[in-house]
């Protein structure tokens, strides 16, 4: 069975990081590390200052450094505004 | 009848300056696509923030939070103006809608802080009497996010110290080539409908970037949970909304410049080409003129020894 995945974008004002498929994605939220994976429940956090993790599918993973940032996730689909 | 000579001249000066507002018009065009697409980039951080400001506006902490609030003090005006002239009436157009707005506003010049990004909206301002806290020159069509954060950042610091009260910027809005719109929008007290406004207008009406994608147009859940209060989620977000207002502000005014300088060329190539052309033909004509004159003279001359 292959992997589930939600599309995941990480974008600064003017620049996106990263757009692509991913497994899972460890952020560090306000209240505490967390991962989401996919068809999470819509929800929005605020994050603290941390790297987040990305897993692709394939096994992966990629690192995005992060010091103010808002997690969105609904509908599939998450977006990390740095 | 003017010398050959000196035609010679205009005609050669006249070529020359074609060149140069042609090489200008090539310049500006490839800045302007760039700036364009820059402009587009960051469109989806804009309509995602956009979105999570909308779906938390109905909660009451929203209505309570102070960058939401209308109160007394003085206004801050952002001008986004060029650096540089030779763009047609686009500083201008920006300016006298920046002055409209403050009359409309019934501010007094004391009332006015000014933050002026780019050369020459600083400078008219400062030349009438009005107080220009901070100015930025040269910045780069690549505009980093850090220098945008240095204006949202201040603008942030006055009001918080309730030194300022609301925030306005003036730029110029790209709406295709041939059309520039000066605008004037309120950016604080932050007002959603506004900013939806402003995340629409960052297409371009026509062109290669004007189709709206098809992933732009998501619904909404109506059930979504907040982590872990809306406050702190506001706390961070509201001061982002503030930047993408500001740097799609100069973005938009980047791709207006260019492409306004871009056709202002165009114009001034045209007309030196014409130019050109009709000192060339005077050029013929007072050629052959002479030629003619000199044969007659030759002939009579021819004539006389007869």
């Amino acid at each position: 069975m292959s992997e589930k995945t939600f599309h995941l974008i990480i974008s600064s004002v003017g620049e996106t990081h990263f757009d692509g498929e991913a497994v899972s994605a460890t952020v560090p939220g306000s209240e505490g590390e967390l991962t989401v994976l996919a068809h999470h429940e819509p929800f929005v956090t605020a994050l603290r200052t941390g790297s987040i993790v990305v897993r692709l599918p394939g096994g992966e993973t990629k690192k995005f450094p992060n010091s103010n940032g808002i997690l969105e996730f609904s509908g599939n689909k998450a977006v990390v505004l740095l | 009848m003017a010398s050959l000579k000196s035609l010679k001249v205009k005609i050669y000066s006249y070529k020359k300056t074609g060149t140069v507002t042609k090489a200008m018009q090539a310049v500006s065009a490839v800045k302007m696509r760039k700036a364009q697409e820059r402009a587009l980039s960051g469109r989806a951080y804009a309509a995602t923030s956009l979105s999570i400001l909308q779906r938390l506006s109905g909660t009451s902490d929203v209505k309570r939070h102070a960058l939401l609030q209308t109160r007394t003090g003085k206004t801050c005006l952002v001008i986004v103006t060029s650096d540089k002239g030779l763009a047609g009436s686009l500083n201008s157009a920006v300016i006298r809608k920046a002055e409209a707005e403050i009359l409309r506003l019934n501010l007094k010049k004391e009332d006015v802080i000014i933050i002026g990004v780019g050369r020459r909206g600083a400078e008219y301002f400062a030349s009438r009497g009005y107080d220009v806290k901070l100015k930025f020159e040269n910045i780069a069509d690549g505009v980093s996010e850090d220098e945008m954060r240095m204006v949202t950042d201040k603008v942030l610091n006055w009001h918080e110290e309730g030194e300022v009260s609301a925030c306005i910027v003036a730029y110029t809005n790209f709406i295709s080539t041939f059309e520039q719109e000066p605008v004037v929008r309120q950016i604080v007290p932050i007002d959603p409908e506004m900013f939806a406004l402003m995340v629409a207008r960052i297409r371009p009406a026509k062109g290669k970037y004007s189709p709206v994608p098809a992933d732009e147009k998501a619904v909404a859940p109506s059930v979504y949970t907040i982590e872990p209060d809306a406050d702190s989620v506001l706390r961070v977000l509201l001061p982002k909304l503030l930047n993408i207002a500001v740097f799609h502000a100069h973005i938009e005014s980047k791709a207006s410049e260019h492409s306004a300088r871009m056709v202002a060329m165009k114009s001034a190539t045209d007309k030196a080409n014409e130019m050109a052309s009709s000192f060339t033909r005077t050029f013929n004509k007072v050629r052959q003129a002479a030629i003619t004159r000199e044969v007659s003279e030759i002939t009579s001359g021819m004539e006389a020894m007869k």
